[in-house]
Order: C-alpha cells, then sequence, then structure tokens
C-alpha cells in the first residue's frame, strides 16, 4: 500500500499544542518507540501495538454496569475491591484486569459507554489524519502554526510519516517533526524536504551512558543531527534534564558545544526539565509504575544550565 | 512587559473600606418616595415621575466620606443601599416571612429593627401602588395557562421588582453641554408652543416641562455636594485635605449646569449623573458606555495645561472606580442565586474606532486597565472593543488583567458586532460605530439608544431546552415550578410526544411550534410590559441627554430614542442543540433505541437507564467538538430562535434582537429543569452561554471555536457570551500569551463576537472553596459578569469548577 491510504498508528491527536514548535499547533503522537527512556512521560507511546487503557475515574463500577466482564473471552477482567470513587465518599467496584491474560483484542471497549476501558492506538489513513489536522488552518495561519508529528519515534512509521508531512506541505501548513533521531540516515533525508523543523531529543552526549539508560547508543542521534543540519534544515534541540543522568555541567556544556558545531541550523534550545506528572498514565496500562521517580530540578539549577548553554551564543528556553 | 503601578496609601484604605463594609439598608428614598406619593395623588404621570426626582433631589442625604473626591451617594451610610418601592417591595415581606430578610447567606444586608418597622409599615400602600401592582392588572387572559412553562422568563404577579434598565445614556452630553443648556432648551421649546397646543404638542410640552424639573433637580444635587464639600472645608484642618475640598466645592458648583472644565470634573458629572439616575431609576444595568472616549480630551487637555499628572489622574480613576463599585441595591435573596457579589451592571466600555474606523485607543483606555488590574476589582465591570488595528500595547494590557482579575476585560469584537448592529433596521453606521456594551454583554448604542432589555424590565433569560422538552411532551412540563407548583394544564402548545413522531422532519416540526408559541408569547409580555411601563415610569432624567427625544419631544419608554431596539436571550444553547443532535442520532439515524425507551428514559431521569445515559454521553457527537452532525443542528436551531425574535415588533417600532447568555440563570434555570434528551439529569446547570455543555468539548479549544463560529452569531446583535478557562500553566509566558492573542484573534476572524477568560486552576477554586478567607480577592468570570469567586453561590461555584479546563 502507498500514498494517501497507507495507514499509520496513532494514540493522540492534541489541538492548541503551543509548547511544540512555534504558533498554534496540533500534535499528533504516533505510538511505538525503539528506546526506553526511564523517565517516559508517554507510557502509551512506547509499544508498537494498541494497548486497553483504563481510566478508573470514568467508570461507573460493576453494580451500574460491568458488562465489560461478560464480554471479555480470556477472562482478564474481573471484579475488583469495592473502594471509595476519587473525591467521593461513595462506595464503588471497579473491575480488575489481568494483563498477563489480556491480548487487547478490545472487545470490552466496544460495550465500555463511560469510557474507562479504551483502546490507546489507532489506525489512520494517510488522508484521514491530514484531513484531521487541516480542520484547525486558520489558527496556523493566524499565530504561524502548523502540525508536529510526533511519538514514540514517528520515524519507526517512516513511510506514513513521509507521506503525512508530503501532503501537509503540499497544502502550505508548516511541518514539524519530533523525533529522538534514532532511525536510520536515509528515512532523515527522505523527510527533510517536508519538514520545516526538527524539535531534536539530545539526551546526553556519552554514548555508554546513553545506551546504559535509554537502551541505545547515540552516535545514530548526532550523526542525523550533523545530516539534518548539513542539508540545511532546521533544529530545534530538546534537552530533558534528568536528575543523576544528564544534568552535570559538564554533559550540557559537551551538549552545548555539540549544538553550535552544527551551525545556523540550530535556533532555538529548549530546557524541558524533568517532571512526575505522568504516572499516573502508567496506571491506565500497567499494573505496575514503572517510571522513574526523582526529585525535579531546582530552578537554580535549571538556570545554571541554560546560562552555559547561552555561553556558546545559543538561544534558550526552560518549559 | 506590562507593570501594575504601586497603589496610593488613599486609594488602598478606600478599597480596603469597599471591601470590609456590609451595606446598611437606608430608608431615606423610601420615606421621601412614600411621602411624596401618598400626599401628592393629584400628580400623575410624566409629571409626577419629575416632580418625585426633583423631590428626592433635594432631600436625599449628602454624604463625603473620608478623603473622598469623587462624590455621591445613594444612601445615608457609605456602601448603603436605597429602596424603590414604585418597583415593587412586596419582595422583603416575603423574604422577612421565610425568614432570609436578616439572614442572607449571600450578599447579607444590615438592617435596622426601626427601619424594618418603617418598611413594614408602607408595604400595603405599595402592594397596590406600585409597578407591579399595575402590570399584573393587563396579563391578557390567554397567558395564564402558558404560566408555569419554565420556558419565557414572565410570571403572573410580582414581575417589576427589576426596574426598566440596560441602556447607556449620553454621558458624554452631560459632560460637555450640562443639564442648564438642557434646561433652557427646553425652556425656549415651551416657550414656543405656549397657547397654541394640538395632539401630540401637548405631551411634548409635558415632556419638556419634565425636562426643565429634573434638570433643577441635578443642579439642586451637585450643589449641594458642593455645600456640604465647603462646610467640610471649613472646618478641615489638614491644609491638603482643605484645599482638596475646596476644589471640589468649586467644582460641584459649577459641573451640572455648566460644561466640564476639567478630567476631574467629567468624571464627576459622570457619577454624580449615574447617582441621580439611579436614585430616580433603580440600578439595573445602567452602563456608562465608552468612558476613555468621554475622558480622553479632557486628560490630554489637563495634562498640557500641567493641571495633572499620569499618577494624579490615575487616582482620580481608582477612587471613582470605587464609587462606583460601592454601588449596591438590595433585591430579594432568591436573585443572589443569580447575581451574587452585590452587582448591578454598571459596565464600561473601552477601546474600539471613532467615526471614521480609525482606532479610538487613548492614555485613558489604559488608565482603566491599570484600576481594574491595580485595585482587583470586578466592579465596576469593563469590556474592550476590539478591531484589527487595537495596539499590540493594548492586547497586552488587557490579557495581563484579565489574568489578575478573571475576566476583566471582556474582549468584543468590532468586525462581527458593527455589520450586526446595522442588520434589521436597528442602527446606522455612525451609530454602530459608537456602540457600547451594556449589563454584561449587550452591544448597543452610546447614548442613543434605549434598549429596555426584554422581560419586566429584567431581561428575557428564555429556556431553550425547556422549550424542547415541552415540544416532544405534548406542551406539557413534567416538572413543578419554582413555587413548588405542578402545572395540571398544557403550558405550550399541542405537539404530540416524541414517541408519536415518525421523522426527524416531525421533531423539527414541533419544535419549531414550541420555539414560535414561546418566544411570542414572551415578546408579547414585554410589551405589554413596556406600554403600562411607560404609563407609570417615564424617565425624562434619562430623556433629557438620550440622543432623539428632546428633538422629538418625546421620553424614551414612549420611543423618543434614536434608536430602539430591545434584546430577548436564550440560555443553554449547548443542551437544545445536543438534544437534537442526540434524538436523530440514537432514534431515526442509528436507531439504537425506540423513540419511546428514549422519551422514557428523560422522563424518568434516566433511572435505571444508566447504559443508554453513558452511551449518550459518550458515544453521540456533541455540540462543541468540530463536528459537523452537532454543528448543522446548531446552525437549524439558532437561525430559528434569531429569525423568530428578529421578526417581531416592540411598542417603539423596532424590531427585538436575539441575544444568547445567561447571567448565571443556567445554574438556577437547571435547577427548575427536568432530565434532557442530551444526557443532562434533572437539576443539573444547563449550559453557559454558547458554551458547549460542561465538559463534553473534548478536541479542545480550537475545534471548540470552531464550533461556536458556525453558529450564526451575526444575527445576535442582543450578544453573545464564551466564557474560556484556562489553566495559569498555559499562559506563563509571553509566548503562551501570544499564542492565546491569536486564538481570540482566529476566533474572531471567524465570525466570534465576543469572549471572556479565566486563568485560574480548578484546583485553586477547590482551594478556595474550602478556605475562602485565605481567596478573598480571587476574581473569576462567572457569566455576564464578574465577582469575587468567595462570595458566589455554592452551586455556581460548582458550575465553574465543572467546566472544561483547557490545558496543553
Amino acid at each position: 500500500m502507498s500514498g494517501i491510504n497507507l495507514k499509520g498508528k496513532v494514540y493522540d491527536i492534541q489541538g492548541f499544542s503551543i509548547q511544540d514548535g512555534p504558533g498554534i499547533r496540533t500534535t499528533v503522537f504516533l505510538k511505538g518507540c525503539p528506546l526506553s527512556c526511564p523517565w517516559c512521560h508517554s507510557p502509551e507511546s512506547q509499544a508498537f501495538g494498541s494497548q486497553l487503557s483504563w481510566m478508573s475515574m470514568r467508570c461507573i463500577g460493576i453494580e451500574q454496569c460491568g458488562k465489560c466482564l461478560n464480554v471479555c473471552e480470556k477472562g482478564a477482567i474481573t471484579p475488583g475491591e469495592v473502594t471509595k470513587k476519587s473525591g467521593t465518599d461513595e462506595d464503588i467496584q471497579y473491575v480488575h484486569i489481568n494483563r498477563k491474560i489480556c491480548d487487547n483484542c478490545g472487545s470490552c471497549t466496544e460495550v465500555c459507554y463511560p469510557g474507562g476501558l479504551s483502546m490507546c492506538g489507532e489506525e489512520y489513513t494517510v488522508n484521514d489524519l491530514v484531513d484531521r489536522v487541516s480542520k484547525d488552518t486558520p489558527f496556523y495561519e493566524q499565530s504561524g502554526g502548523g502540525v508536529t508529528i510526533s511519538g514514540g519515534e514517528a520515524l519507526s512509521q517512516p513511510q506514513f510519516v513521509f507521506e503525512v508531512l508530503k501532503s501537509l506541505k503540499e497544502i502550505e501548513i508548516h511541518t514539524a517533526l519530533d523525533t529522538t533521531g534514532f532511525t536510520d540516515g536515509k528515512n532523515i533525508d527522505a523527510v527533510l524536504p517536508y519538514t520545516d523543523l526538527f524539535l531534536y531529543d539530545l539526551k546526553h552526549m556519552d554514548s555508554v551512558q546513553h545506551k546504559q539508560v535509554v537502551g541505545v547508543a547515540n552516535e545514530k542521534i548526532l550523526e542525523n543531527a550533523k545530516r539534518i543540519a548539513k542539508a540545511g534544515g532546521k533544529i530545534q534541540v530538546r534537552i530533558p534534564v534528568i536528575p543523576h543522568f544528564n544534568d552535570s555541567q559538564d554533559n550540557i556544556r559537551q551538549t552545548g558545544e555539540f549544538c553550535k558545531s552544527l551551525g545556523e541550523a540550530v535556533v532555538l534550545v529548549q530546557l524541558l526539565p524533568y517532571h512526575n506528572l505522568g504516572i499516573t498514565k502508567y496506571q491506565r496500562i500497567f499494573d505496575d509504575v514503572k517510571v522513574l521517580e526523582a526529585e525535579p530540578p531546582s530552578d537554580e539549577k535549571i538556570q545554571k544550565l541554560k546560562e552555559i548553554l547561552e555561553d556558546f551564543g545559543l538561544t534558550v528556553t526552560i518549559h | 512587559m506590562y507593570k501594575l503601578k504601586p497603589v496610593p496609601i488613599k486609594v488602598l484604605k478606600m478599597r480596603d473600606k469597599y471591601r470590609n463594609t456590609i451595606p446598611k439598608v437606608c430608608t431615606s428614598r423610601l420615606k421621601i418616595v412614600t411621602d411624596f406619593y401618598q400626599n401628592n395623588p393629584n400628580i400623575t404621570g410624566i409629571l409626577k415621575r419629575a416632580m418625585v426626582f426633583k423631590e428626592i433631589a433635594e432631600k436625599t442625604p449628602i454624604l463625603i466620606s473620608e478623603d473622598e473626591v469623587v462624590v455621591g451617594s445613594m444612601a445615608s451610610t457609605y456602601r448603603g443601599s436605597a429602596l424603590f418601592p414604585e418597583n415593587d417591595i412586596t419582595w422583603m415581606q416575603a423574604d422577612y416571612d421565610n425568614g432570609k430578610l436578616f439572614n442572607r447567606e449571600l450578599d447579607p444586608y444590615i438592617i435596622d429593627e426601626e427601619d424594618w418597622e418603617y418598611i413594614k409599615s408602607v408595604i400595603p400602600y405599595w402592594k397596590k401602588n406600585s409597578l407591579s401592582a399595575m402590570v399584573d392588572q393587563y396579563i391578557p387572559e390567554g397567558y395564564f395557562s402558558a404560566v408555569g412553562n419554565q420556558v419565557t422568563v414572565y410570571n403572573s404577579e410580582g414581575i417589576c421588582a427589576a426596574p426598566v434598565g440596560h441602556f447607556c445614556s449620553n454621558y458624554d452630553k452631560a459632560i460637555r453641554k450640562g443639564f442648564g443648556a438642557v434646561k433652557a432648551e427646553a425652556q425656549a421649546k415651551m416657550a414656543e408652543m405656549e397657547g397654541h397646543m394640538e395632539t401630540d404638542t401637548i405631551k411634548q410640552y409635558n415632556f419638556y416641562r419634565s425636562v426643565v424639573i429634573v434638570s433643577d433637580g441635578m443642579i439642586v444635587l451637585s450643589k449641594r455636594y458642593a455645600a456640604e464639600a465647603a462646610r467640610q472645608a471649613a472646618e478641615c484642618t489638614n491644609s491638603e485635605r482643605k484645599a482638596e475640598l475646596e476644589m471640589m466645592a468649586d467644582s460641584l458648583n459649577w459641573i451640572m449646569e455648566n460644561p466640564a472644565r476639567t478630567f476631574y470634573e467629567a468624571i464627576q458629572v459622570m457619577f454624580l449623573y449615574q447617582i441621580g439616575m439611579c436614585l430616580h431609576n433603580n440600578m439595573h444595568g445602567i452602563s456608562f458606555g465608552r468612558v476613555d472616549q468621554y475622558l480622553g480630551s479632557f486628560y490630554e487637555a489637563d495634562l498640557k495645561a500641567g493641571r495633572t499628572t499620569p499618577e494624579k489622574a490615575q487616582e482620580i480613576f481608582d477612587l471613582f472606580a470605587l464609587k462606583v463599585a460601592e454601588m449596591n441595591k438590595i433585591w430579594f435573596s432568591g436573585t443572589t442565586l443569580t447575581v451574587t457579589g452585590y452587582t448591578v451592571g454598571q459596565l464600561m466600555t473601552l477601546g474600539g474606532v471613532d467615526k471614521e474606523n480609525n482606532d479610538a485607543t487613548n492614555a485613558v483606555t489604559y488608565m482603566m486597565l491599570q484600576t481594574a488590574g491595580r485595585l482587583i476589582l470586578h466592579d465596576p465591570p469593563m469590556a474592550l472593543r476590539i478591531n484589527k488595528n487595537t495596539p499590540k500595547e493594548l492586547w497586552e494590557a488587557a490579557l495581563e488583567t484579565t489574568k489578575i482579575c478573571g475576566g476583566v476585560p471582556t474582549f468584543e469584537n468590532d468586525d462581527v458586532i458593527i455589520p450586526a448592529l446595522m442588520k434589521n433596521g436597528r442602527m446606522n453606521l455612525e451609530s454602530a460605530r459608537n456602540y457600547c456594551l451594556i449589563g454584561c454583554v449587550e452591544p448597543g448604542g452610546t447614548g442613543d439608544e434605549w434598549p429596555a432589555c426584554g422581560g419586566s424590565g429584567g431581561e428575557a433569560y428564555w429556556n431553550m431546552p425547556m422549550a424542547i422538552i415541552h415540544a416532544i411532551n405534548d406542551g406539557n412540563n413534567p416538572m413543578t415550578d419554582r413555587y413548588g407548583n405542578k402545572s395540571d394544564k398544557r403550558t405550550g402548545a399541542h405537539t404530540g410526544y416524541l414517541y408519536e413522531m415518525d421523522t426527524f422532519d416531525d421533531v423539527l416540526e414541533a419544535v419549531t411550534t414550541q420555539y414560535k408559541y414561546f418566544l411570542e408569547w414572551q415578546m408579547t409580555m414585554v410589551n405589554m410590559f413596556e406600554v403600562v411601563a411607560a404609563e407609570h415610569m417615564a424617565q425624562p432624567l434619562i430623556s433629557c441627554m438620550m440622543d432623539g427625544c428632546m428633538e422629538s419631544g418625546k421620553d424614551v419608554m414612549n420611543g423618543g430614542a434614536k434608536n430602539n431596539s430591545c434584546g430577548v436571550p436564550g440560555v443553554g444553547i449547548g443542551n437544545a442543540i445536543d438534544c437534537l443532535a442526540v434524538i436523530k442520532y440514537m432514534v431515526y439515524d442509528h436507531k439504537l433505541c425506540t423513540a419511546k425507551e428514549l422519551y422514557e428514559a428523560v422522563m424518568n431521569n434516566w433511572e435505571g437507564k444508566e447504559d443508554l445515559h453513558q452511551f449518550i454521553l459518550n458515544k453521540v457527537p456533541h455540540y462543541g467538538n468540530d463536528n459537523e452532525y452537532c454543528d448543522e443542528w446548531a446552525k437549524w436551531l439558532l437561525n430559528l430562535f434569531a429569525d423568530i425574535v428578529s421578526s417581531f415588533t416592540n411598542i417603539r417600532g423596532c424590531k427585538f434582537a436575539p441575544g444568547l447568555y445567561p447571567v448565571a440563570t443556567n445554574v438556577l434555570w437547571g435547577l427548575l429543569t427536568p432530565a434532557t434528551p442530551d444526557g443532562r439529569r434533572k437539576h443539573e446547570p444547563l449550559s453557559d452561554g454558547i458554551s458547549p455543555v460542561q465538559q463534553l468539548d473534548k478536541n479542545g479549544p480550537t475545534a471548540l471555536l470552531k464550533s461556536l463560529a458556525n453558529i450564526p452569531q451575526e444575527k445576535y446583535s442582543n450578544g453573545t457570551l464564551l466564557n474560556m478557562k484556562f489553566h495559569p500553566t498555559a499562559l506563563s509566558n509571553e509566548t503562551g500569551m501570544a499564542k492565546l492573542e491569536a486564538l481570540m484573534k482566529t476566533y474572531f476572524s471567524m465570525g466570534g463576537m465576543e469572549m471572556q477568560l479565566n486563568v485560574v486552576s480548578g484546583e485553586t477554586l477547590r482551594k478556595a472553596q474550602e478556605n475562602p478567607e485565605e481567596y478573598k480577592d480571587l476574581v473569576v468570570r462567572v457569566a455576564g459578569y464578574s465577582a469575587y469567586f468567595v462570595e458566589l453561590f455554592k452551586n455556581c461555584q460548582d458550575d465553574l469548577i465543572q467546566r472544561t479546563e483547557l490545558t496543553l
């Protein structure tokens, strides 16, 4: 299959996205990522296949509904413990999902009207996706915004991303690609002509530590950044500041040096201080919370790192 | 970067006094008016109204409090409340009988025992002599069968506690011409007519005669203040204050009779005229209009002549705003369910364009925002007119102000409002370009229109989903009414039951019938009210300044003003639209349930039908998500409403103007509305303004705004209201602010008329609910008005928390 009928797996589309590039944007989140960052705030982005998501706050309880118990052929859904409905004194009996048995078939979500159970990961054709995101064109035009393709690692679905970006440029919508950079060079080459801006993660300059923590080495990532710069692409570098991993002044200095070496290509460097808001999202698709729990870095510390980067003549913002 | 300047101690002290004074009921006005009415039964009509005003001006207590520079008072104590028996005062007895008069939960008042004894003693007189009493006699026989419908705002008795209101008089004329000139003009007209008057000329003569009397009244009032200022100056030992009082005495002696000479005098005229109108006329949405346009040239001239400094002028404006904030009136306790925080809707407009369509921003525009921001004042409410040339700095100042002071100012779109005002023969281009906002969000003429928003002087907050309930229930209201009565008769038109309707077209036909039935009754009653009120409640003090009246020799109540519309606002738009979409989706398009099933589920408040209820809430398209399925019915319904309203003529010869705003009646109406097909349960609030149903807009602000821009807002010249709530993190830096500005501009370019913002998190609101003391100054936008959050009715607080919060 090719062209506009090609399908990709999307787990979220967010309108009025104002942190993912210039102006008012719509961000499309694609499923699947080859990295495994312990601080990842989007656990639903990691796996390539669709997953069952469970949100207790939307469930109305077994007494009122309980239809999911009957439709699960695997027997993965059973009555859970009686507890208090969040924010109230009312008793409620939720369901329990046995993730070891559940095969993410999704039949329970079809009968779940309140939306407690839903499938994370929906297939879109290029055409449908472009139609969907181009609805907000008046806002892009007024604000100098556009569409950001994000992940997971969006370039894990390279053909789909290529077709989407190409179609968006055909209708003159500004495009940004949010990437870890961990992909084959040819995928970068393919999307370069249709990508106005790369939002590019640089997590650690030391390849050994990089591999140790996120599971892959960084050579390919740095190589691809250079490839973009050389081809005249624009890069907005994003540095997640993770306590005890990449927050040393030394590492930030090396990152700054690298950014400087990319020359005119780097339009902005963003520091994204670690926060712990992703934990509840883990509970929706995993039994146990696997996200990194740490103290967020202090404002002073972030300010210092910002100054280090600015010494390289870079424009730096904190988010 | 926008900065708030430090507040002078004097202003801070005044603000503290305002925030810490519980208003006291004052019987002065009640006594003056009661004595006059009881002693002069021979004086009637417009003459009575003029003479009673002069009597008030001569006898009302004169109060100049410590440090006051801008003066004028409704009562004998600071922040006191006057009483208005000519409209209706029987509600006080009712509040006393149900134990609420002395124990108001919200907006409490101090009432002395002996004052209550006096009030009680005159209630029987007013029971037969108030406007309510007279209007009640004229209710058409046929309307009694519609009473209890909970769609229209018009009951069978005691409905005139709200005065005629919602207008903007010509303050600019009062400032620049004065009452001396108006009086002379009236006298000249009378001299011409003496001895040879026929038919209408006699009415004109009586009108001009009343203008002379009220002009004298205004001059007397000002001179009494001058005398008090001079008296205090003579006794004052502080030389600075003494000089200030002497300056005030000099000005108060001069103004009203003569044109104002300075920035201070212009403000003093505006305020004292306001006090005069409120004392005469009860206070209800009497709006100031384009304050920056009246004052800009005075400020520039004073600066140039070295008579003032920016700091000094700012201080005077602060003190003026605090005087406006101080004004309030006690009203029946039930009103606090819809409007609290003592607000009376004395809206000020800023920004906009001039006659030639150039941006009209001036230094006073910024001064007004500075006052709201640095004093955290929700009152006076402010509305900013936006046009394509609104300066960047003004956008910034306004957005920063609304972050501090929720919903102040509101943002009004000239590009949609000006053409809307010119539709349907409402006003010409010059008037439209000079429009202001009235009450809460109603566009109207500045000094040249008598809109007297419909209903019994208040607004006709017409319950849209309730008319749909009538449409599917053969014209019956399944609920008990607000007095606990269940109507045993049909209150609407006979249109059959949902389960008798074979096609969706049948449903639309039933809805059309009920909308026509109830809207025409609503406007009929407004017209009937106006006819009776025009006879007993002439408005010479307003008419003498309002463009058109001096020329025509006619009071505003008789159509003397240049422009003459009248608004009818609908409430619960989101629910009503979703009702149609849900019925179509479930019963006719997808046949997911039968009409009978849906009908019964609704009539039984979804009891035992949770599955169906959840499906409707979560699986059916809802308005506000940029979804064509709903947006098509949004358009259909709002065209229907607008077309019926704007084809009906008021007694002043102009068409009615449709609006879409609720104040907080969406909460009150919700309590009185049964479950609705859109999935709403009985008693839950209706949706707010033109917003979707609370929490059913799931695609973020861009999709929401596209849905709202799709409705025919250009037909709603009485105003539309959109309240958006943003989490503070979305707007914590300049980039976020720029993106918000772009969001608003896009909405405006797509046809949006109005927007107001709350930048506050649900978490903060919940904390404020738990610890009100710590959040005393948290101002939030409720609907058509802002208020201190902690002073709101609990259901209203909950409704605010429930509204979708837009973040990243």
